[in-house]
């Protein structure tokens, strides 16, 4: 009784709808016209071409980085900050990235006005460029912070730690520098363990709408912005053949994911012989790696910095290096005429500490051995296209009454939400160590007072990490928003996009900026609670 | 003297583990040095492996052959080790294991050396073999073989026997001591248990920081 009540509220809320909104997807995609009329789009090919491509190159720059920074500062003094560092670039959103990036970047952009200089920007192609160069760098570059906690948490991990620096120890002994220690000894054995992370950043690069719809081409757009045009603003039969671009676009993307691992798995087998060559001196990669850091650190510092002021500057003239003037306007503006703040913080509050309760339930209440269907049904409603889930999502609501409506929209938010905290909490709340709850136990506490005395403050870290990725995720939400509001509610995602084509630039800075803050601040509160106060 | 220890001294956040240590090994002897939990033996492996980590710091000089190799990396010292875990990296078969630290060469000569340690370690035919599906004592010898081929020039050995069962420990013990006597290699070895050391070998006790004669 408790396990079926204890499943139950995240089976309702989460897993149905979810499994409904991917069957609805594919029901939909049935239709013979949608794929005809697809297939006769005239920029379908070149659309898919470019979204494939944006997601490879984006994934392939970012994880080679996340390497090389990986293997530069491994086991060197500089290796508990990495977590932290690239916590904090994880929190800033892709959207307000790409915003402040491509506010950097553009011809009157910053860079521009430090580099180049004149009385008129240079007639450079930055954002928008048809190859979709930008993009993909923006993409790569947001990819990083968290490819790199992907492997900081894969190498910190108890047992894995252990066991790697006797190996490290043994490797060094028997000859061989660090870098070829990292190379030979370290690398090989994440890797397989990195598919998941890696097939998330392919992709959410392949079929990501916000940052194509700021930085990506038009001429054709990536096939995701096509596929969302086709959602939101057409007929029943544009949305059929949206509904069938999605289908395309995962099935390109799940068979390119399957080429690209089978690719990798030959890579492996081809440098193998490398393992067993000898020792070797090579030194880690430590100026890379710190060039690589700083580089990113400027970049992100650089971002936020032009956002800040640029939120203060109703008029910033070209190639003026600061704003003549300064003023709240644009602040003003977002925080009394738009009611998207708010709504934003609310959906974002509400969904994290929801899923938050909904996934302790589970861990709670169910078997260990039926975590691994909540973590792949996890793991696969973050690998696939957002376009795919939002479009049956939308089916789905709508059949129930919901879209334009707050509880449907809610629901949107919570869905990834709920995934990203099982994923966050599932290895801490299955490790913990049951002896405490035993002793408690025999100390005759009920299961609430063990859970708020003694188990709750031991997972105090990995329960906060958990809300504030969710408060984050929440807080992005923009293409499932966008089709479940119908119009009738804004999200801050969804205003930060419109203002960004052709809107002030201050009042988008601001929005862009109010995007991030919650998130930054709320990891950063996360961080400063969830300090150990014991050893 | 083949490994020689002057002056060595540890600390721990400033405080001293281990003040002013000398001693001297010559090849082909195994001297064990014994104490307890905390004394800074292990930390005195590492130090001399190269390989110690803040919190702690040492001073002193290490020479091999009367070579001081105290500031060099760990990796050209030379200084093979032996841990409490066999460390047989788990990716790698036992035969890339080994091969794995031989010094770089003629492919042919390198295989063949690597089926030669195999064959006298008493594992004939297991180069392609996984780590995982080894025996415990046959992880052991693996470990010690992958050191060996790797031409150490003195060996550490940090209670590598402590989680051998009774019998087996019996035998691997005197497999590394007698592959360590017949190659000539000097050897330190830090052990919680007086059975461990080789019979008739010299035995220091660290108590309070300091080194004495057992």
């Amino acid at each position: 009784m408790t396990r079926i009540a204890g499943a139950l509220p995240l089976l309702a809320l989460w897993a149905v709808p979810l499994l409904a909104a991917l069957v609805m997807a594919i029901a939909a995609a049935a239709s013979s016209a949608a794929w005809t009329a697809l297939l006769v789009h005239p920029q379908l090919w070149p659309a898919l071409g470019l979204s494939l491509w944006t997601g490879t190159a984006a994934t392939c720059l970012a994880f080679i980085c996340a390497l090389i920074i990986s293997a530069g500062v491994y086991r060197s003094p500089a290796w508990p900050w990495l977590q932290p560092l690239a916590a904090t670039g994880m929190a800033l959103p892709h959207l307000a990235f790409a915003i402040g990036f491509g506010i950097l970047i553009m011809p009157s952009g910053l860079v521009a006005r430090l580099g180049v200089g004149g009385d008129t920007p240079p007639n450079w192609i930055t954002t928008q460029d048809p190859l979709g160069l930008s993009l993909t760098i923006a993409l790569a570059l947001k990819e990083i912070p968290f490819l790199v906690a992907m492997i900081w948490s894969l190498l910190a991990q108890g047992d894995t730690a252990a066991h790697l620096e006797g190996q490290w120890r043994a490797a060094r002994s028997l000859g061989h520098g660090a870098g070829s220690t990292w190379l030979r000894v370290v690398q090989p054995q994440i890797m397989r363990r990195m598919t998941w992370p890696l097939l998330i950043v392919f992709s959410y690069g392949a079929s990501v709408v916000d940052m194509a719809l700021v930085m990506g081409p038009t001429q054709p757009p990536p096939l995701a912005v096509i596929i969302w045009n086709d959602l939101n603003h057409g007929t029943a039969a544009n949305n059929a053949r949206g509904i069938a671009g999605a289908i395309l676009l995962t099935l390109a993307i799940g068979s390119l994911a399957a080429l690209s691992l089978l690719a990798l798995r030959a890579l492996g087998v081809a440098a193998r012989p490398l393992l067993s060559a000898g020792p070797s001196p090579r030194p880690a990669p430590r100026f890379i790696a710190a060039a690589s850091v700083g580089a990113a650190v400027l970049i992100y510092s650089a971002v936020l910095m032009l956002l800040t002021l640029l939120s203060f500057a109703p008029r910033w003239p070209y190639p003026a290096i600061l704003p003549p003037a300064l003023s709240l306007s644009s602040w003003q503006m977002l925080l009394t005429s738009s009611p998207a703040l708010w709504l934003s913080l609310g959906l974002a509050a509400a969904s994290s500490i929801m899923a938050l309760v909904l996934v302790v339930l589970w861990f709670e209440t169910q078997p260990r051995s039926r975590d691994r269907w909540l973590l792949v049904l996890a793991a696969a409603s973050l690998a696939l296209p957002q376009v795919l889930i939002a479009a049956g999502q939308y089916d789905v609501l709508l059949r129930l009454g919901l879209t334009g409506d707050i509880i449907g929209l809610f629901l949107v938010h919570l869905a990834p939400v709920i995934a990203y905290a099982a994923i966050v909490l599932a290895a801490p709340y299955r490790s913990f160590d049951q002896r405490y709850i035993a002793a408690a136990r025999s100390l005759s506490a009920g299961p609430w007072r063990r859970w708020r005395l003694v188990k709750g403050p031991l997972l105090r870290v990995p329960l906060l990490t958990a809300a504030a990725v969710g408060f984050s995720v929440s807080m992005v939400q923009f293409v499932p928003a966008q089709l479940i509001a119908a119009g009738r509610f804004e999200t801050l995602p969804m205003a930060a996009v419109t203002l960004t084509s052709g809107g002030s630039r201050s009042l988008s800075a601001a929005f862009a900026l109010a995007l991030a803050l919650p998130p930054l601040l709320v990891f950063l509160a996360a961080a400063i609670a969830g300090r150990t106060r014991w050893r | 003297m083949a490994l020689e220890l002057q002056s060595v001294t540890l600390t721990l956040h400033g405080t001293p583990l281990i003040r002013s240590f000398n001693v001297g090994i010559i090849n082909g002897e195994v001297v064990t040095l014994m104490g307890p939990s905390g004394s800074g033996k292990s930390a005195l492996m590492s130090m001399i492996a190269g390989d110690l980590e803040a919190p702690f710091s040492a001073t002193g000089r290490i020479l091999l052959d009367g070579e001081d190799v105290s500031h060099i990396l760990p990796e050209r010292r030379r200084i093979g080790r032996l841990f409490q875990d066999d460390l047989l990296f788990p990716h790698m078969t036992v035969g890339e294991n080994l091969l794995f630290g031989m010094p770089r060469g003629d492919k042919a000569a390198r295989l063949a050396r690597m089926q030669q340690a195999l064959e006298d370690a008493g594992l004939a035919g297991f180069a392609p073999r996984a780590p995982h599906t080894l025996s415990g004592g046959q992880r052991a010898r693996v470990a010690l073989m992958r050191a060996m081929v790797a031409e150490p020039r003195a060996m550490l050995l940090d209670e590598p026997f402590n989680k051998l069962d009774a019998e087996l420990r019996g035998v691997i013990r005197g497999f590394v001591f007698d592959h360590l006597r017949e190659r000539g290699i000097p050897c330190l070895m830090v052990t919680h248990d007086r059975a461990d050391a080789p019979a008739g070998g010299r035995v220091l006790r660290l108590m309070d920081g300091e080194v004495r004669d057992d």
